[in-house]
């Protein structure tokens, strides 16, 4: 197996052609048929109308006279002889269609049953997903699928209004990770909880103290991540790893803090085999100076004792680990492939600059990003600290976190929920007119908003139970403060097609005028300036990120041809014939116009301090390999020059099969041995991943990508 | 010439003050909670980031820009002297008081 | 008709240690199976040719980030116009790196002494035996112009480098070693390096190459190690 399976996937499979736009996942088709296998002939003879009556007047609103006469004819069927075995399923489908025929929806809805038909069981259970094939098929993984299709089910129905509901089913938004509605989306957090309580989970079948040595610490640190794992449903993410197991090195060689490091990589690298055979959505955060909030914090030691220092005395131990690690990922894995996770992103800040061999490690990075693509540059600029803790995201760090950063266990770090707004849509139906597109647009982040306050209400729900509820993780109080603290949560608001908004609205693209580009940061301003008024207004925080949209690009691009033909086939990304369409993520530039990486990073970024939970721009390279100090060069202009948020390089990797080498750039067969049973490895959105199980939509937006060749396509530039 | 402000922001109202910034042919910019339009104005010039830690921010003709107050007083006064628009002498050092002089 | 055919604003790959610019030039003189910038070699009247001071114009806007301007080919040599070319990038202050086959160091020695070059890369195809280039080179090649070039550009003082890509069924490891020895003899500052560059199937000269397997990683390895005594004079 070792299919690694980022959790952060949607299922979503779009729209079927020809099916009502937004419905076939919806609860119409998968609600209304029998799961369960027939009862027996005993459950027959136990038969007892009685049960309608009291299912109707628990689970609805309806009167006990209208429940009474449902039951009646409910059972004047069965007894005519056309039903040959009852289930339980069956009834309760034939008292749903009478509410319908008496015209009574509303108690249908909450009288409804939520499963899958057995059609679809059988086919995700025997048969080779082939159109979802970034499902790793397996017990694990066909449990998650069916669990995620029915509490996606039960979202829509019960925990979102039907306004928002709709607004997901029909594309207006994307309510990201339904099938996940009873966790917070992601969670960002800090070694030193795991250093100072060990591993005390709540209901756990022991307990560990805190870790004497430093291979106990990573034995835990992976455990907590994977407990973690199955209570968000997005990335897990650790602040300054190597400056807090600094603490725990101080008495190892080279040698074995090399083979920490790899022990760290390969133990992430490899969880695939937890919850829904994914791996752990991981990312590392890296700094090579001790970051100014946490100089003269009192270090955590083996045993979660405090070592006397502070952690401002371990610099050249968290550099130490901060090399390793980055041979780990320069090594790649047994066959040469980079690691997919844990992701490492490295901060870039003017302390970075004035501390000592950071020229030696921007190029030791820098050579990492060119052979293998794994770093991430995050750019924090002046005195702003930040915490990236998903994909892209980033907080920066206000006043009171800066005085948790003193115990730095209680910074933790979560988003409730991503909330994705189609903005192709929005111009759809402005009709070419500004001021509709603005109110439209205003409509759009009200709905988001309602939609993360019903989440949160049902999220607070759960957590009232405390510890011996079902969010017993989240819930527990190690140092006092439940380990969510929802009073801090972040609510996200995601975009989808900036560029193709602009297509519509104003004919040509995002990247082709000044004025187009004026244009595309008032509606990112109005966006934000929205959600700073809503943030104030509700009291939670709104902040804009720019959804890594795997498939939702895909889905609202589906869902918007369908919906209104013509005019959307004229801006889609992609290839039309193969279906391999898609909108644009975010705001970036449409991926395959010829543009320099300089150009990309100063356009691109001009939108980035108004999306403040994170950007990031994409350089492709495909198969050059670059020059470790020209990168290097690029970084420190792209930090000096931009607004600039995040940058990654992304090669293309061909791993082959049968003779299990790694080549450069993707290609039909191994150029080493001619096999055609090959891997095609690069960059979706915010990770590495095989594109053989990619979407159509990025599959089509891959075939697009501009790789940074000569302006004249026919003319290769010199690498070879 | 573009002078990036804000409501009740001290520096921002010394400028307004001194200088009869409309006859200099300075554009005003006012960045608040309903602007988009001026918030989209100062991303394209890349002074968001510069924005949430200091206000007033000009920016030149040439497109680059100044953030510290001397220096854009400075430019202000050659402005006002090129344009012939008579303009008031600088009052003793006004401070910001608070965190009033940025975007945030 | 010579000329800029083709332009990358941001390259990361064709200047050691910086950014650069790389204008592509027309034509060439000679027919390499494996180039992959054959389009150029063989076709470049089927590409526009763009104004220089159009170039320059892009180019300036990136001025803080580029290192340098490359300029690659074809043959750059061979174009008529580069001096003046080149003199019009160093009037405008940018560094100026050549890549070159060196079939023509007449042309060399006047842009050196006329200060118009900063870097020079050239492509050696094999070791100097006139058989084994001249099928490398895919056409007979003086090897007396490139023995010249080669003295040239390492008396030169000037940053350098010497390339050779490796093709499975032309080059044998001894190849790399003969060239090891060759440029040995050369103890200029800074001293000559050569890289050395396995062969890529993708859209080669000779179709037939695009059916070659290149060296695989162990046995390119083995070549790169050849060269690793060259490599490792350099500081």
């Amino acid at each position: 197996m070792g299919v690694v399976m980022p959790i952060k996937a949607e299922k979503e499979k779009g729209v079927a052609g020809g099916t009502a736009p937004g419905l076939s996942r919806g609860p119409g088709e998968t609600t209304d048929m029998a799961l369960f296998v027939r009862t027996s002939q005993e459950d027959m003879t136990g038969w007892n109308r009685q049960r309608i009556v009291d299912a109707l007047l628990r689970e609805t609103y309806i009167d006990k006279d209208t429940a009474e006469r449902i039951s009646i004819d409910v059972e004047q069927t069965i007894a005519s002889g056309k039903v040959q075995a009852i289930t339980g399923p069956l009834v309760r489908e034939l008292v749903n269609a009478k509410l319908l025929d008496l015209g009574l929806e509303q108690a249908r809805r909450m009288h409804t049953r939520l499963g899958v038909p057995l059609y679809d069981v059988d086919q995700l259970l025997v048969h080779p997903n082939k159109e979802n094939a970034n499902v790793p098929h397996g017990p694990e993984a066909t449990n998650m699928t069916l669990a995620e299709g029915i509490k996606k089910e039960y979202a829509l129905l019960h925990v979102f209004s039907p306004d928002v509901a709709d607004a997901h089913l029909n594309g207006d938004l994307h309510m990201h990770d339904l099938g996940f509605i009873d966790r917070p989306y992601c969670s960002g957090q800090s070694l030193e909880y795991i250093k100072k309580f060990g591993l005390n989970l709540p209901h756990a079948l022991s307990m560990a103290k805190p870790a004497k040595h430093a291979e106990v610490l990573l034995a835990h640190m992976v455990k907590f991540a994977a407990a973690l794992q199955s209570h968000f449903a997005g990335a897990i993410g650790w602040d300054a790893v190597n400056l807090f197991y600094a603490p725990y090195l101080e008495n190892l060689t080279d040698r074995e803090v090399h083979q920490l490091a790899q022990m760290l990589i390969f133990e992430f690298s490899q969880q695939a085999v937890a919850r829904g055979g994914q791996a752990i959505f991981s990312d590392i955060n890296i700094y090579w100076e001790v970051p100014k909030h946490f100089e003269n914090v009192p270090a955590i030691g083996p045993c979660g004792k405090y070592t006397g220092k502070t952690y401002g005395e371990y610099e050249k131990h968290a550099q130490r680990f901060a090399w390793a690690l980055f041979d780990v990922y320069k090594e790649g894995d047994a066959c040469g492939r980079p690691f997919f996770f844990p992701k490492p992103l490295v901060h870039i800040t003017e302390k970075f600059f004035k501390t000592e061999g950071h020229m030696d490690f921007l190029h030791h990075i820098c050579d990492v990003a060119a052979d293998k693509g794994n770093t991430y540059f995050v750019f924090d600029r002046g005195e702003t600290a930040k915490i990236s803790e998903c994909c892209r995201l980033s907080f920066k760090l206000d006043a009171s976190d800066l005085e948790d950063a003193k115990k730095p266990w209680r910074m933790r770090y979560s988003a409730l929920q991503n909330i994705t707004i189609n903005l192709p849509r929005v111009a759809l139906l402005a009709d070419g007119d500004d001021t509709a597109l603005f109110s439209l647009l205003t409509d759009r982040i009200m709905l988001a908003v309602k939609g993360h306050e019903q989440k949160r209400k049902f999220i607070e729900k759960l957590m009232a139970h405390g510890e011996n509820g079902p969010l017993s993780l989240l819930a527990m109080k190690l140092d006092g403060e439940e380990y969510l603290r929802l009073h801090r949560c972040t609510y996200l608001v995601g975009m989808v097609g900036l560029n193709e908004l602009i297509r519509i609205h104003k004919g040509g693209e995002l990247h082709q005028s000044d004025d187009a580009m004026k244009f595309g940061l008032k509606v990112i301003a109005h966006m934000n300036l929205m959600c700073r008024k809503m943030s104030e207004e509700a009291g939670m925080r709104f902040v804009l990120e720019q959804t890594p949209a795997e498939s939702t690009a895909y889905r609202f691009a589906k869902l918007d041809l369908a919906q209104f033909g013509a005019p959307v086939r004229e801006v889609l990304q992609g290839d039309m014939e193969r279906g391999e369409i898609y909108y644009t993520n975010s705001t970036l530039f449409n991926v395959g116009t010829t543009m320099s990486p300089i150009e990309r990073v100063q356009r691109e970024g001009l939108f980035h301090p108004l999306i403040e939970a994170g950007s990031l721009t994409h350089i492709w390279l495909g198969e050059a390999q670059p020059d470790k100090k020209a990168l290097a060069d690029f970084v420190i202009n792209v930090f000096r020059y931009t607004e600039n948020d995040q940058v990654a390089f992304s090669p293309e990797f061909t791993a082959c099969l049968d003779c299990n080498r790694t080549s450069r750039g993707l290609v039909e067969k191994c150029v080493y041995c001619d096999s055609k049973h090959v891997d095609g490895i690069t960059r979706i959105t915010g990770y590495f991943t095989k594109t053989s199980s990619w979407n159509k939509g990025k599959i089509g937006e891959l075939r697009d990508r501009y790789r940074n060749r000569n302006r004249f396509s026919q003319v290769g530039s010199k690498e070879s | 010439m573009t002078l990036f402000t804000k409501e009740d922001c001290v520096l921002c109202d010394r400028l307004k003050g001194r200088f009869d910034l409309a006859a200099m042919d300075v554009v005003v910019e006012v960045l608040d909670d309903r602007n988009s339009g001026a918030l989209a104005h100062l991303a394209w010039h890349s002074l968001v980031e510069t924005a949430r830690k200091t206000l007033p921010v000009l920016v030149l003709d040439d497109c680059t820009s100044v953030a510290e107050f001397s220096v854009i007083e400075r430019h202000l006064a050659q402005r006002a002297s090129a344009y012939g628009v008579a303009f008031h002498v600088a009052a003793a050092g006004v401070n910001c008081e608070g965190d009033s002089c940025s975007f945030n | 008709m010579p000329g800029i055919k083709g332009f990358l604003e941001t390259s990361f790959v064709d200047w050691p240690g910086r950014v650069c610019a790389v204008l592509f030039l027309g034509g060439c003189n000679l027919r390499c199976p494996f180039c992959h910038n054959h389009p150029l070699v063989l076709d470049q009247e089927s590409f526009p040719a763009c104004g220089l001071e159009e170039v320059m114009a892009r180019l300036a806007r990136s001025r803080q980030w580029l290192g340098g301007i490359c300029v690659s080919g074809g043959e750059p040599t061979l174009d008529p116009a580069l001096p003046g070319m080149l003199s019009r990038l160093k009037e405008d202050g940018w560094a100026v790196k050549l890549d070159t086959n060196g079939t023509r160091p007449q042309v060399l020695r006047s842009l050196f002494r006329a200060g118009l070059v900063d870097t020079v890369a050239m492509d050696v195809k094999a070791p100097l035996v006139q058989e084994k280039y001249d099928r490398l080179a895919g056409t007979p090649v003086d090897l007396e112009q490139i023995r010249e070039s080669i003295r040239l550009i390492g008396d030169s003082g000037l940053d350098h480098e010497f390339r050779m890509t490796v093709v499975p069924g032309f080059h044998v490891e001894e190849d790399v070693s003969l060239w090891a020895e060759t440029l040995d003899k050369f103890s200029g500052e800074p001293p000559s390096r050569l890289t050395v560059q396995n062969f890529n199937p993708r859209s080669t000269l000779d179709p037939e190459l695009m059916e070659v397997i290149p060296f695989p990683p162990e046995v390119f390895l083995r070549f790169r190690n050849r060269a690793h005594p060259v490599e490792k004079c350099v500081a």
